[in-house]
């Protein structure tokens, strides 16, 4: 494991619109992603709207909300893969519209993302799908060389062991259970380093025992390491124990935005609450 | 009640049943240039002649020397086939990428203009895919002279458009969540390929690689019929000077090159775990996922497989190209462009007249009816004898028996053996003799014209389809078969009700894509005077009439490209 280091993206100043501390008290951190009035549509279909947004360095936040309240759209929006229609969204100081796409690849090193289905290469060893982690810092011949003889193997080794899965380092990927590759796939995380977590339904499809066990290492990586993570689940009890603060979505708005000691059960209910005629 | 006879009423006659008729309908049209019920169209006088030729299959000639020559012209048309496949190969590997969507929207996310640029790259690429290989080949000949390098580039070109487009949608289709989340942490676009789509799509890369090989083996054997040399000229050769027994011995070598380098493509795809060919085609045709993991062991890892196909690789190509003796010096050299420009300063003015113009419209339909014949003939037979050739069909434990209690088991079972063998080997003579020799072997007791073409187009096709329609049937999900017959239903009602509606819609999925191949096939039986454009271009392009040549071929693109568009139709609306 690479130890954690400071973000390689300086901080444009002049671009975010909370670069100039308005509070006389100390000066406040950045944050990390800053959303102004952001709207997402797809085609006539709004999936958000007018949403602002902050978030801290360190902090654990939890998108909670029903199916199709918006949740996988925003972090889809965080980790660049797509472009608002509306609005700007700044990541590590950066508006991710602006960027050309080698810088944005800069930025987008620093946030890793897990996917609900995993998105790993079925038909590749372990190994190299963990490795595909130090892609963003390896030259391309290397990448080359490694698909071939594995290069950094200890890395990934060590990647494993974290998650708990070291015997599998050169097993085929397809032959992983599901809870096995959900692990490759933090591995990945792992090796990649990045300053900010984002995870998209994690343990959306893992039984009760797995899931404590991912969202524990999830919740002890962001603390241990320092890093921001941001998840969206479904299961609200593991968003209360894990994750120190909520953000409710409900049909592509924020309905509410507290520290997770702060919701009420009832707040929770009205989330998942059908549209009223 | 009376909803329910409305209801039935509805779906009496649906779409399909319409295609059907129009399947009829043509085949019944084709039949009428081909003057059957006119002319006298056998020739009796040829029986004899017929009978010298096969008896002369007993009696190969195997005396040293001419089984000498026979390892030489072997080794040159697996060369040629080698080279070809190599070169076609990597130029679809460069144009597949640069025609497949993903490429460009990884490299421009977000950017609108990509869809057109890539239509109009694929577009591109049509062209040089619905010339035949032959024609190529006698257009390089014009170009360059007789030398080793035509074989090679009248394989490579058509090819390579091929093979790119089937690259582009291999890579089109394989899942993008891989690549996305590679590309969403920041990894460049070469290398997030590198680790995701590239290792995805690299099976069914390499099977259709394996495919291509197979047919640049059989597209060698009929470019030595035009004087690249190797089996085709040497059987040509043999057949125009009367030597039965000699043609045989080349016939053998024919046959068991064909049947060593298909058996090795089906070991090498079989053991990476790639989909059969049809799946290849029909990326969108749902595969169950069952038959999947009864019939496919977990594969060994890539790496280990990958690295010995590129050792053999290494050996091999630079071995066939030395064999060959290409001069690739040539392409290089400014004569070439002298030559096409003197080519091109031939074409114009290009005379479109009534006179021009009525003969082709004819020939284009005689060229229609002939491919339809050759190709309702090799589907029907081909539907067949996949079931014969199937491992898994009349086997005890196969898809007719799933659930086996006969006591002589080991009879039934070499019975069955026995009846596949015999059939692949007939399938392989099929595919392996081009269908121009094909061909002239009909001629001995057919009159000229398009009937002896469609034979021998659908004899050869025949030996294809027959075998890929047998790996289909091979990869079918036994489940349902097995449950029809847990009800003690016999096995000729299983096969009406499991087999064939589980296999239909993919054979004549398959079918039509070989209709397709068939039509651009009708030039190679041209060459030897059955009719149609084929022979209308073979005779302009040896007589040097550029302008002809130009005016025939856009008549053959444009009838290609019209086969296409209802070939797709039918695939659709048949799926």
């Amino acid at each position: 494991m690479p130890k954690s280091k400071p973000w390689d993206v300086t901080l444009a100043k002049s671009n975010s619109p909370t670069a100039t501390p308005t509070s006389t008290v100390g000066t406040p951190p950045l944050p990390v992603f800053e959303l102004h009035q952001v709207g997402q549509r797809f085609g006539s279909l709004t999936a958000l709207s007018t949403l602002n947004l902050r978030i801290y360095p360190g902090e654990r936040v939890a998108l909670v909300g029903a199916s199709g309240a918006g949740k996988s759209t925003l972090l889809k929006l965080l980790n660049g893969t797509l472009m608002p229609t509306e609005g700007n969204v700044w990541a590590l100081g950066h508006c991710l519209q602006r960027l050309p796409a080698r810088q944005l690849r800069r930025v987008q090193r620093q946030i890793g993302t897990v996917y609900q289905q995993l998105h790993l290469v079925n038909s590749l060893r372990v190994v190299h799908n963990v490795n595909a982690g130090q892609l963003g810092r390896w030259p391309f011949w290397k990448a080359a060389a490694s698909l071939i003889y594995p290069l950094e193997v200890q890395t990934a080794a060590q990647a494993l062991t974290q998650v708990g899965i070291p015997e599998k380092l050169y097993a085929r990927t397809d032959q992983l259970s599901g809870g096995q590759q959900q692990r490759v796939a933090l591995a990945r995380v792992l090796v990649q380093d990045p300053a900010i977590i984002l995870a998209d339904e994690p343990i959306s499809s893992l039984d009760p025992e797995l899931s404590r066990g991912t969202m524990d290492l999830l919740r002890d990586l962001a603390r241990d390491l320092g890093k921001t993570l941001v998840v969206s689940l479904h299961a609200v009890e593991f968003a209360r124990s894990h994750c120190d603060r909520l953000i409710g979505l409900r049909h592509g708005r924020i309905v509410f935005d507290l520290p997770a000691a702060q919701i009420s059960d009832q707040q929770l209910a009205a989330l998942y609450q059908p549209r009223l005629a | 009640m009376q909803l329910a006879t409305r209801y039935t009423k509805d779906h009496r006659l649906n779409p399909q049943l319409l295609w059907w008729v129009v399947i009829l309908f043509a085949i019944a049209l084709a039949i009428i240039p081909t003057g059957l019920f006119q002319a006298d169209w056998v020739n009796p006088g040829g029986l004899p002649l017929l009978g010298r030729f096969f008896s002369a299959s007993l009696h190969p000639e195997l005396s040293l020397t001419f089984l000498q020559l026979t390892l030489n012209a072997t080794i040159i048309t697996l060369a040629f086939a080698v080279c070809g496949t190599a070169l076609s190969v990597g130029l679809g590997l460069i144009g597949g990428i640069l025609s497949a969507e993903i490429c460009w929207t990884t490299l421009f996310p977000h950017q609108s203009w990509v869809r057109s640029l890539v239509m109009a790259i694929q577009a591109a690429l049509s062209i040089p895919r619905a010339i035949h290989e032959l024609i190529w080949g006698l257009f390089w000949v014009n170009l360059l002279g007789l030398d080793p390098l035509v074989g090679i580039l009248a394989i490579a070109i058509p090819y390579g458009a091929i093979v790119a487009k089937v690259f582009s949608e291999i890579l089109d289709e394989t899942p993008r969540q891989a690549l996305i989340s590679l590309t969403s942490s920041g990894v460049a676009p070469a290398m997030a390929w590198l680790y995701s789509l590239i290792p995805q799509a690299l099976p069914n890369l390499i099977s259709y690689s394996f495919y291509r090989f197979e047919c640049a083996l059989r597209s060698a054997a009929v470019l030595g019929i035009i004087g690249a040399g190797g089996l085709g000229y040497e059987i040509f050769l043999s057949l125009q000077s009367l030597r039965y027994e000699q043609l045989w011995t080349f016939f053998y070598a024919l046959i068991a090159l064909n049947g060593i380098v298909d058996l090795t493509s089906a070991l090498v795809r079989h053991r990476i775990g790639a989909p059969t060919r049809l799946t290849l085609n029909l990326a969108k045709a749902p595969v169950s996922p069952i038959d999947a993991s009864i019939t496919r062991s977990p594969s060994p890892p890539l790496d280990r497989g990958l690295l010995s196909l590129i050792l053999v690789g290494i050996v091999l190509v630079p071995f066939c190209f030395w064999q060959v003796g290409a001069d690739m010096s040539q392409l290089g050299s400014g004569q070439i462009l002298v030559r096409l420009q003197d080519m091109g300063a031939q074409v114009f003015p290009i005379q479109l007249s009534r006179e021009t113009l009525t003969p082709l419209f004819g020939l284009s339909l005689q060229t229609l009816a002939m491919s339809i014949l050759a190709i309702a003939g090799a589907g029907i037979g081909g539907i067949f004898l996949s079931f014969l050739a199937a491992r898994n069909f009349l086997a005890p434990g196969g898809l007719l028996h799933p659930v086996s209690h006969q006591p002589k088991q080991r009879a039934t079972k070499l019975w069955a053996w026995g009846i596949a063998v015999l059939t692949r080997l007939g399938l392989l003579v099929c595919r392996a003799i081009p269908a121009p020799i094909w061909a002239l072997v009909l001629l001995f007791i057919l009159f000229p014209g398009i009937l002896p073409g469609a034979i021998a187009l659908g004899i050869h096709n025949l030996g294809i389809l027959g075998r890929l329609l047998a790996e289909e049937v091979e990869n079918l999900d036994p489940s349902p078969l097995r449950a029809l017959n847990a009800q003690g239903i016999a096995a000729p009602l299983v096969c009406l009700y499991g087999v064939l509606p589980l296999c239909l819609a993919r054979f004549l999925a398959y079918i039509l894509y070989r209709w397709e191949v068939c039509l651009r096939e009708t030039v190679v039986v041209g060459l030897v005077g059955a009719g149609g454009l084929g022979r209308l271009l073979t005779e302009q392009l040896s007589s040097f009439d550029y302008s002809g040549i130009m005016v025939s071929l856009s008549c053959f693109i444009g009838l290609t490209v019209a086969v296409d568009l209802i070939s797709g139709l039918m695939r659709r609306s048949l799926r």
